[in-house]
């Protein structure tokens, strides 16, 4: 009897933590994932996501950018602030980072933040930057990162990431029906980028005709981490919005 | 999950939460404080770590 | 004398804690020494060494996860082996599974080390590991819950000491955390990628990693505090129900906090504002928690000036006042629009982490290795000496942080009399320089200290063994 009441005790003492420690998770995050408006709806005028997945090569740019712990000192999230607007331009959505498993928002820059760096640099720029930053900016304190020049890029597995990635979300179309699905939503000739069965034919091909590493002959590291810093924040073309029509899903 | 979307309305759930876990916070301080022998016996366990002194002494 | 150590022994298992102390003590000094070598690498990039494992982005994990989980973890599971034994008497339950959580504990650090310098990471602060060793964790987890619990059940004292409930409170809101913000789907066998995205992923992480800190960093080490302070100052602590409000207060209020690390961001402004208020909120029983532990020592003052593990014990929570006071000023979104993404967040994390958490290690260890090895410390004075150079070492670390986190923050949001940018982003970074030799400085003073604190407790350890040998040798005789 006396044992019994023991137990009930430690196990009312589990109960009721639990109960504590979970109120607060749940009313955060829940909602979050049944509001539709958290995220911006961003289309065109003939109605197509601007926000796309990543291309094979991107993706697997992404993949190396979170390898080498870029996050640890470069944020991807730029905050609503005059002085922001002018150093990197338009605050970011979350509809940009809705293909980003995991996110990359970060939470400290030691060196700039990177949600808009795409286009702002040359290839060229990037190569030499990322192999040898004080040769292009001597106060930099980033690391020199020259094996990504040397390494071949390892896609032998790209089928499998983006058929992980198509499971948690991202529309990579594995048949017909949803390649078709893609069609209507991000047009040919994106949708034909998201081709599971075609992941290692279309990264080869982009490397090859961006030539993001000056170098033709070899797929290296480099070619898919300039593929992807090229990509960041140029979906969205805030041309073709009004600069309240981001506000109302805030 | 329609019913859901009620607690994402700021006008709903603040003064609800606000009531539920006012009262607990209520009736954990009635519990705490509102009986002078509950706080005599609770005040009581704040000795339990030297219960086992004689451990100590026998170690050295 | 050998009768008395195998009753001790038959009574508590200290095997376990042993272990638990003298890995904390190593961790401690490897987490730190990597932090020491990331914070000259920030201000001598040529540390980098064009080597892909030791770039900062590779080692910053290493430096998190070893002191954090190997210094703190191992500080935690060995201070709670002790605490719930002695306070239930009775017994550990399950020595084997006990055995377990320690081995598959440190395979953990060690293969998340080893992983993060090979580049396997999930990208995610404070939760890096590659899946493969997030399954591992959750089943030592598991395994912990079961000792600790199993304990707890089998105790002859009827009522559950208040510094198991913050125990407690650390296991079960670590294992929710762990499990729910590294839910992925794996493509390789050390590769995987996030069941969330972008905004929904993000809220996840930080209410995964302001958690880690409440729960993990603090909860956890308050339950340390509850112990460990009154049994060094040979008094009970000042008010047992405070403690108990102190408890509910703290674990309830904390989950609702993580999205102040979001300020500003694409998530819905009501997440934001709804943390912020509640990291004011949680300001009174952190507040309510330091000072039922300093006022523990009300009447006996005079143990700071004389002992000087009540000196690392006290600070420790002056620390924590002052870091808790300061994480709700931060939480303010006008505040946090100037300190967010400088190094202002380092010093105040590092003024919790070396402040608090490892002072009040530093303090329950020195308490507790002497009782485990059944000795004195080797050397008394080189735990004051060790206690000075902690102090000067953490000051120099945050006031170098607040001085370059606000100068960074302000240049930023500089601008000229035409409205442009006053300064180029770069121009900031070589303004840091000065401060980031300052902070390595200071985390070298604190590294220091911990490598005193190591040999004097290798020598007590030595000590003890050899008169555990003497005393077996002259029974046998």
């Amino acid at each position: 009897m006396k044992h019994d009441k023991i137990e009930r005790n430690i196990g009312l003492m589990v109960v009721l933590t639990m109960l504590a420690i979970s109120a607060g998770g749940l009313v955060e995050i829940i909602p979050l994932f049944f509001i539709k408006d958290t995220v911006e709806v961003v289309k065109t005028a003939d109605g197509k996501d601007m926000v796309r997945p990543y291309t094979p090569l991107e993706q697997l740019g992404r993949d190396i950018y979170v390898r080498e712990g870029c996050y640890t000192c470069h944020s991807q999230m730029i905050r609503p602030f005059r002085d922001e607007a002018l150093r990197y331009g338009h605050y970011s959505l979350a509809a940009e980072s809705k293909y980003d498993h995991p996110f990359q928002w970060g939470s400290k820059r030691t060196g700039p933040d990177l949600a808009r760096v795409g286009g702002k640099y040359s290839n060229d720029w990037h190569v030499q930057h990322l192999n040898a930053p004080r040769s292009m900016v001597p106060e930099s304190v980033m690391p020199n990162y020259p094996w990504l020049l040397e390494n071949r890029l390892d896609y032998s597995n790209v089928t499998q990431r983006m058929s992980a990635l198509r499971m948690v979300g991202v529309p990579y179309s594995s048949n017909e029906a949803e390649y078709k699905r893609n069609v209507d939503t991000f047009g040919e000739d994106v949708a034909n980028t998201l081709r599971i069965e075609k992941g290692e034919e279309n990264l080869i091909k982009q490397a090859g005709t961006g030539n993001f590493d000056n170098n033709k002959s070899d797929v290296t590291e480099m070619d898919a981490l300039v593929a992807y810093l090229q990509v960041l924040g140029t979906m969205v073309d805030f041309k073709q919005f009004d600069d309240d029509y981001f506000a109302k899903f805030r | 999950m329609e019913w859901l979307m009620w607690f994402t309305q700021f006008e709903n759930t603040k003064p609800l939460a606000l009531v539920i876990f006012f009262t607990v916070f209520c009736a954990v301080l009635f519990y705490v404080f509102g009986s002078r022998q509950r706080g005599a016996r609770l005040e009581s366990y704040k000795n339990m770590p030297f219960l086992d002194e004689h451990q100590d002494v026998k170690g050295n | 004398m050998a009768t008395t150590n195998v009753v001790t022994n038959e009574q508590y298992n200290y095997d376990i804690v042993r272990k638990f102390t003298i890995m904390t003590l190593v961790w401690g000094a490897v987490g730190m020494l990597v932090g020491v070598y990331i914070a000259s690498e920030l201000a001598f990039p040529f540390l980098n060494l064009d080597t892909p494992y030791i770039t900062f982005g590779r080692l910053r994990p290493v430096h998190t996860g070893a002191v954090i989980f190997g210094f703190g973890g191992s500080a935690l599971f060995a201070t709670s082996y002790y605490v719930v034994q002695r306070t239930c008497q009775a017994r550990l339950f399950g020595d084997g599974l006990a055995n377990f959580t320690f081995w598959g504990w440190q395979a953990i650090i060690v293969l998340a080390a080893l992983g993060h310098v090979m580049g396997y990471s999930q990208g995610r602060e404070y939760a890096e590991m590659a899946w493969p060793v997030d399954v591992l964790i959750a089943v030592v987890w598991v395994a912990y819950a079961a000792v600790f619990i199993g304990t707890i059940m089998k105790r002859k004292q009827p009522h559950i000491y208040v510094a198991n409930w913050f125990y407690l409170a650390f296991i079960l809101a670590t294992a929710l955390l762990h499990i729910f913000n590294n839910l992925a789907i794996p493509y390789s066998l050390t590769g995987s990628y996030s069941l969330f995205s972008g905004a929904q992923d993000a809220m996840t992480q930080w209410w995964y990693g302001h958690n880690a800190v409440g729960f993990f960093l603090t909860a956890a080490f308050l339950g340390m505090m509850y112990y460990f302070v009154p049994k060094q100052a040979g008094r009970p602590v000042y008010s047992y129900r405070l403690s108990i409000i102190h408890f509910w207060a703290l674990i309830f209020l904390y989950m609702w906090a993580g999205s102040h690390h979001l300020h500003w961001t694409a998530i819905p402004d009501w997440t934001s504002t709804l943390a912020a208020t509640f990291s004011i909120m949680l300001l009174l029983p952190s507040w309510g928690g330091m000072i039922n532990g300093i006022m523990t020592l009300s009447g006996a003052w005079e143990k700071l000036r004389t002992d000087p593990i009540m000196r690392f014990l006290i600070v420790s929570l002056s620390f924590y006042g002052m870091s808790t006071f300061e994480g709700p000023m931060m939480s303010l979104k006008d505040v946090n629009a100037l300190s967010h993404y400088t190094d202002w967040t380092v010093g105040h994390v590092h003024s919790g982490a070396l402040g608090w958490v490892a002072m009040i290690t530093f303090g329950a260890m020195y308490h507790l290795v002497p009782r485990l090895w059944n000795t004195q410390i080797h050397n008394p004075k080189l735990i004051n000496v060790h206690f000075w150079l902690a102090t000067i070492g953490i000051l120099l670390y945050i006031v170098a942080m607040w001085i370059s986190g606000i100068m960074q923050g302000l240049m930023w949001r500089a601008f000229d009399d035409f409205g442009n940018l006053q300064y180029s982003f770069v121009e900031t970074v070589a303004a840091m320089f000065p401060f980031y030799v300052m902070r390595a400085l200071g985390g070298a003073f604190f590294l220091t200290g911990m490598v005193i604190m190591c040999y004097n407790m290798f020598r007590t350890i030595r000590k003890g063994n050899a008169n555990v040998a003497a005393s077996i040798a002259t029974a046998a005789a």
